[in-house]
């Protein structure tokens, strides 16, 4: 008896479910008198600790920046932008059907790009497919030029891992040959895509340089002591330490060599130590330190973006993925506004080839990708200044040695 | 209206239906397709976690370590390899993967079981991360593929209706039966011929063959795998809480689960999802406590299952000398013997009665003589045969049956069935007679023919102990061990049981009996062993030994002699 | 010397380890609540000492006086208002463990959700008593080794609560067999309530005293249910001495891995030890087969 019941209930639920669904997820078309944009980002999920850095805020930012201004010049009117928003759960499922919803049922103009490597390959095909233009930012891999040309819509910029690492040991050699530092370096790489990458890269790229790696280990992601790696390292008395790492070992990394009172020339982790957070948490301390991203933080745009974010989302971006991605924001403004129309084919066409103002300076992308990135950069008196590629306008010169713990 | 225009509406409906899914891809647009793709794989996962999950109540979390080994095994073949071979491949690693683990099924059972699976889970992604940095110096994997949303449809399609005709096929044979079994009361069912081990492996092994497959299907569409993508233990939590929810116990149950919760996702996902998480839960835990008999009650093991095998049971050899030569048994557990040196043998068409005080040993005695004990010394050999060390199930083929102490009857399964496990996999093939015809039989023979469809678990005590004699008497065992089966019987049961036990000693069985009833050991034994702490204390007719000094002595202690 | 390199950080870890099963401990085995929103109230709590400290500057050790009975009451009632009723109508405690497992799944959402809107997905960290100690030679942190400290403090504490008070021995009673303990006069809900409480506010020391030197954000409750759930099976269900070994002995198997054979093995040593361990010992280091 209960069973059929249950049985019943379960039925009606499903057809209510159903309905409610069809009912909700259909939308209307609007006649074109506003921008629709839409993304799935991670709000949940291992990936929303990234996200909610240097992602988020920075769509949030550029809407309600463009929208203070009146909106998108299409033609000859200013069109508002309205956004649609979901979280896709650091899930690579999600996030693919997110993108279907957004394109079938919201029928947004134009979509923005998901947080990671992951979640920006797995939506690759399908934005490629439906002929939107993919701003992969925060997708940084090997296989970047590889994918800009599979993907004609799609544009990376954040370089590759490689020359991440490359412009890490070039900067590095330039020291060793002022004399600044000696020949050891001591590497430890998070066991992830990243941080395999750049380890790869960087053990060649260093010995190229003349050094010789004392010290070369992976760690899991997700580990939760890192102290017998870094005593290990530490015993073989490095002028350079070197982690890829990512935010949470890489602030493990450092509260462990301030214990350890480990002081060596050269003090590099990676992703994470361009945030606001490390700063936060190791104040005076982070001086020195040098980490993945940097940017030039002498530049009037950057202090007004500075100002800007942190008064609209109440944080500060990140010194090294966040104004690249309000960068490629205003690139996909201007794109849009060259072209006149919603046409996302000559839009995309118009990213890959144009040359644009944005808050990092002119941009213009090589085959799909941004070539001027900040590779390197290190905490100086507060602020996070980029230093490699050398080349880069604003490139601070390094400060050797790092100063001891306090 | 007429039986025969429903049943034309029925099918019908059944077309429409099957065409309406088939060619879904041709009307649906890309959304939509992605909800259908979303209900398939959670639909194959959840139905191949409840073929094995559901019955034997191994509450798996190990289903996204199969998942994602299938979707790994198409991500390094996947661009190499001609695609169904791909399939084949993620297949095979999914059995074999399986084969290994399902072993841990021998030792582990309930929560530990659980934990188990999911550490399982965990211990396979450090393992491919290790090999992916270590081995192969790069981790994520990159599977470009010109498949398309359609065809991963179909080939979910395809997988789907696979799993359901395997799950039907399943239960319709003795295995769904042993393997409801073995869920019901695993001691029992392997004491009534079902080799557990090996129906509990087969069938894990199928699951997971259905997992990893899917893996591999799903793969294309997420372009980049690296192992948290395809080892997210999220999975093995929705699949588990999708099938128990729709109900784990039937083929069609965990779909009911399937569809209203992947909507439920999507409806939240989409009108809130800033908001999702708490509404999610909040709805988890409503539906949660609403349902009365709360989850388990929706496990539902009944089933009519029609008892189709036609399997009968051997007829009872001939032979000399004793049935049961018992020599020089011993049992210690650690420091205790409870067994010493216990020797006798067993006539053809004698009963035989064990007794002595309690912790005498004789439920050890018998427990060596199942099976379920391995004696640290001595042998038993029935007829011919060499039986110590043999498992319960190889002995209970070669015709040895018991009755427990503590009744075990298979409690989820109807009285008809319980015997029907007995007859199905204690007994040689013969097509003596078929095993229906068995089944009524034995059931008139205990008196339990007009409840022949009741649950056993709902069974009154003597009407148990009735069937766990009939379930004993099945496959027509040379050799019957009652354990204490007259305990707790008032006064007229026990007349009508001590008739029954008589009736068999006409039919020609052999019994051995452990009983502290002494009018029934009086009444039916023409030999009797008692033992006292472990030994073999006087042997002879009731009569001689229960006037024997030693054994009044060692019932009632040496000062009231 | 390496040996004593390797133990002493190892038992530091192992130390966290065993505090963030120690609640987990009371709760699955005692009260029979497979709990797995377990690690949100963890990252509550630290979330809860993250706002202390940087809002009003109060010390992580001064906010586990508001933490712990904040969290035993919050708990208290989750039993009280969700749990007793599942307990109640469960027919065995096979059927009271899926149904926990489901309600508390749940709840883990729930909570979740809730931390997500108040404090985002980001990560946070905060520094306190980050000060190095050289003990035997081995550099420890000065906040890891009172995690430890309070651990063994409180692990004893609960075990001789539990062996040698007559409402310890009560719900241990309850832990072997619910059903007899009614039998003798025990009144089952009530102390079952007492221990969920109790292993929440343990959890929720756990989360406090971690935070200390753990980043963490909203998400990672999960990752800190397994932990717990691995080092409670591992130790024995309902086993208190059991869990804390079980937890130190991970953490030392873990610091020799990263030490002596490959950091990368790390996880994946931790976990074959656990396979291992039930392989060999079905119900655990310590515990007792189910009656």
């Amino acid at each position: 008896m209960l069973l059929a019941n249950r049985r019943t209930l379960l039925r009606i639920a499903s057809v209510v479910a159903l309905v409610l669904a069809l009912g909700t997820l259909a939308t209307a078309a609007d006649a074109q008198d506003k921008i629709r944009i839409g993304y799935a980002i991670s709000k949940t999920g291992p990936y929303a600790g990234g996200a909610s850095i240097t992602t988020l805020p920075n769509y949030q930012l550029w809407v309600k920046d463009v929208n203070a201004a009146g909106g998108i010049k299409l033609g000859d009117k200013r069109l508002p932008v309205e956004v649609v928003e979901y979280d896709d759960r650091s899930s690579s499922e999600e996030a693919v059907k997110a993108i279907e919803r957004l394109a079938n049922q919201d029928k947004v103009d134009f979509i923005f790009a998901p947080w990671g490597t992951g979640l920006n390959l797995a939506v690759g095909p399908t934005l490629n497919r439906l002929g939107y233009p993919h701003l992969a930012v925060t997708s940084v891999t090997d296989k970047a030029p590889e994918l800009a040309k599979r993907w004609s819509n799609a544009t990376f910029w954040l370089g590759t891992s490689a020359q991440i690492s490359e412009a890490l040991a070039e900067l590095l050699g330039k020291l060793k040959s002022e004399g600044k530092i000696g020949g050891t370096i001591a590497m430890v790489s998070v066991a992830d895509q990243f941080g395999i990458e750049l380890s790869a890269a960087g053990r060649e790229a260093f010995k190229k340089a003349g050094f010789t790696l004392v010290y070369d280990k992976t760690y899991p992601l997700g580990s939760q002591d890192i102290q017998p790696l870094l005593k290990d390292a530490m015993a073989t008395n490095p002028d350079a330490f070197i982690a890829f790492s990512y935010p949470p070992d890489t602030i493990a990394l450092t509260e462990q060599a301030q214990l350890l009172k480990f002081n060596p020339k050269i003090f590099y982790v990676g992703v994470g130590t361009a945030f606001p957070l490390y700063k936060g948490k190791f104040a005076a301390n982070s001086d020195g330190v040098m980490g993945i991203g940097g940017w030039n933080a002498d530049s009037s745009a950057l202090k007004d973006y500075l100002a800007r974010h942190k008064a609209a989302t109440g944080q500060e971006p990140d010194r090294w993925a966040s104004p690249i991605t309000y960068a490629s924001l205003q690139v996909l403004q201007q794109a849009i506004e060259r072209v006149g129309k919603i046409d996302r084919a000559a839009i995309a066409a118009e990213i890959r080839s144009g040359t644009f103002d944005t808050i990092i300076g002119k941009v213009k992308l090589k085959d799909g990708l941004l070539q001027e990135v900040w590779c390197v950069g290190q905490w100086q008196n507060g602020e996070f200044y980029g230093l490699a590629p050398t080349s880069m306008a604003g490139a601070h010169a390094p400060v050797v040695p790092k100063p001891q713990w306090q | 209206m007429t039986n025969g225009a429903s049943k034309a509406l029925l099918w019908s409906a059944g077309l429409a239906l099957v065409a309406a899914l088939g060619t879904y891809p041709l009307y649906a647009n890309g959304y939509y397709l992605a909800i259908g793709i979303s209900i398939l794989y959670f639909t194959i996962l959840a139905t191949a976690w409840a073929m094995f999950s559901g019955p034997t109540r191994y509450i798996s979390l190990a289903t996204v370590a199969f998942f994602g080994l299938g979707a790994y095994t198409a991500a390094v073949l996947g661009e190499a390899w001609p695609w169904p071979v791909v399939l084949l491949a993620a297949a095979a690693l999914g059995a074999l993967v399986a084969a290994i683990t399902g072993l841990s099924t021998l030792r582990l059972s309930g929560i530990y079981f659980v934990i188990f699976s999911f550490g399982l889970a965990e211990f396979i992604r450090q393992l491919v991360i290790w090999y992916e940095v270590n081995v192969h110096k790069s981790v994520g994997r990159y599977l470009f593929s010109a498949v398309t949303q359609d065809i991963i449809y179909w080939q979910l399609l395809g997988l789907t209706i696979l799993v359901f005709a395997a799950g039907w096929l399943l239960g319709r044979s003795r295995y769904g039966l042993a393997l409801r079994a073995i869920g019901a009361d695993e001691t029992a069912a392997s004491h009534s011929g079902i080799n557990a081990t090996r129906i509990k492996l087969a069938v894990f092994m199928l699951s997971a063959v259905f997992m990893s497959v899917t893996g591999a299907v799903m793969a294309p569409r997420w372009t980049y795998i690296d192992p948290s993508i395809a080892f997210n233990p999220m999975i093995s939590f929705q699949v588990v809480i999708m099938a128990l929810l729709g109900g784990a116990g039937s083929l069609f149950g965990p779909v009911l689960g399937v569809i209203p919760l992947v909507l439920l996702f999507e409806v939240l996902t989409a009108t809130l999802p800033n908001h999702f998480s708490i509404l999610l839960g909040a709805t988890f835990v409503l539906i949660v406590m609403a349902l009365p008999r709360g989850v388990i009650g929706l496990v539902d093991i009944r089933r009519r299952s029609a008892v189709t095998a036609t399997r009968g049971a051997a007829p009872v050899r001939d032979g000399s000398g004793p049935l049961l030569a018992v020599d020089g048994v011993s049992k210690s557990f650690g420091g205790l013997c409870a067994v010493d040196q216990v020797s006798f043998d067993v006539a053809r068409g004698q009963i035989v009665g064990i007794i002595g005080p309690n912790g005498s040993g004789k439920t050890t005695l018998l427990n060596m003589l199942s099976g379920a004990l391995r004696p640290s010394s001595g042998t038993i050999r029935l007829g011919d045969t060499a039986i110590n060390g043999l498992r319960p199930y190889q002995i209970a083929r070669l015709g040895l049956a018991r009755t427990f102490q503590l009744v075990r009857v298979l409690g989820d399964l109807t009285a008809a069935e319980n015997v029907a496990t007995a007859i199905l996999f204690s007994s040689a093939p013969t097509a003596s007679e078929p095993a229906a015809e068995t089944i009524r039989q034995l059931l008139d023979l205990v008196g339990l023919s007009p409840i022949h469809d009741a649950l056993a678990g709902e069974l009154t005590y003597i009407d148990q102990k009735r069937l766990e004699l009939a379930r004993a008497l099945a496959p027509k065992p040379r050799l019957v061990l009652l354990d204490e089966w007259l305990a707790g019987l008032n006064p007229s049961e026990l007349e009508t049981g001590i008739a029954l036990i008589e009736k068999l000693r006409e039919r020609g069985t052999t019994i051995i009996m452990v009983e502290h009833v002494m009018d029934a050991i009086r009444a039916l034994c023409s030999h009797c062993i008692v033992m006292n702490a472990g030994s073999v204390i006087a042997r002879g007719t009731p009569d001689e030994v229960l006037s024997d000094p030693k054994v009044v002595t060692a019932y009632l202690g040496g000062a009231d002699a | 010397m390496l040996l004593f390199d390797i133990v002493l950080p190892g038992l530091v870890l192992g130390g966290m380890y065993a505090l963030i099963a120690l609640g987990l401990t009371l709760q699955y085995g005692v009260a029979r609540v497979m709990n797995l929103s377990y690690g949100e109230s963890l990252v509550a709590a630290a979330f809860g000492a993250v706002s202390l400290y940087g809002g009003l500057g109060l010390s992580p050790l001064v906010a586990l006086l508001l933490a712990v009975p904040l969290a035993a009451v919050l708990n208290w009632l989750l039993y009280r208002l969700l749990l007793e009723r599942l307990m109640r109508r469960g027919k065995d405690s096979g059927a009271q463990e899926i149904d926990s497992i489901l309600v508390t799944f749940g709840v883990l959402f729930v909570i979740q959700g809730i931390m997500l809107v108040a404090f985002g997905g980001q990560y946070y960290s905060y520094s306190y008593l980050s000060i190095p100690i050289v003990v035997l030679g081995s550099t420890l942190a000065v906040n890891r080794l009172i995690a430890l400290t309070f651990v063994a403090v409180i692990g004893v504490a609960v075990y001789l609560a539990l062996t040698r008070t007559r409402i310890g021995t009560a719900v241990r009673a309850i832990a072997v067999d619910a059903n007899a303990a009614r039998l003798v006069g025990i009144d089952v809900s009530a102390l079952s309530g007492l221990a969920f409480a109790c292993g929440g506010g343990l959890v929720a020391a756990g989360g406090v005293l971690v935070s200390m030197f753990l980043t963490f954000n909203a998400s990672m409750g999960v990752i800190f249910t397994m932990k717990a759930l691995v080092v409670v099976i591992m130790g024995g269900v309902g086993n208190v001495l059991g869990a804390l070994f079980a937890g130190l002995m991970l953490g030392v198997v873990e610091t020799a891995v990263a030490r002596l054979v490959d950091p990368g093995l790390t996880l994946a040593a931790t976990y074959a030890l656990f396979l291992g361990v039930l392989l060999i010992r079905p119900t655990g280091l310590f515990g007792r087969a189910p009656s």
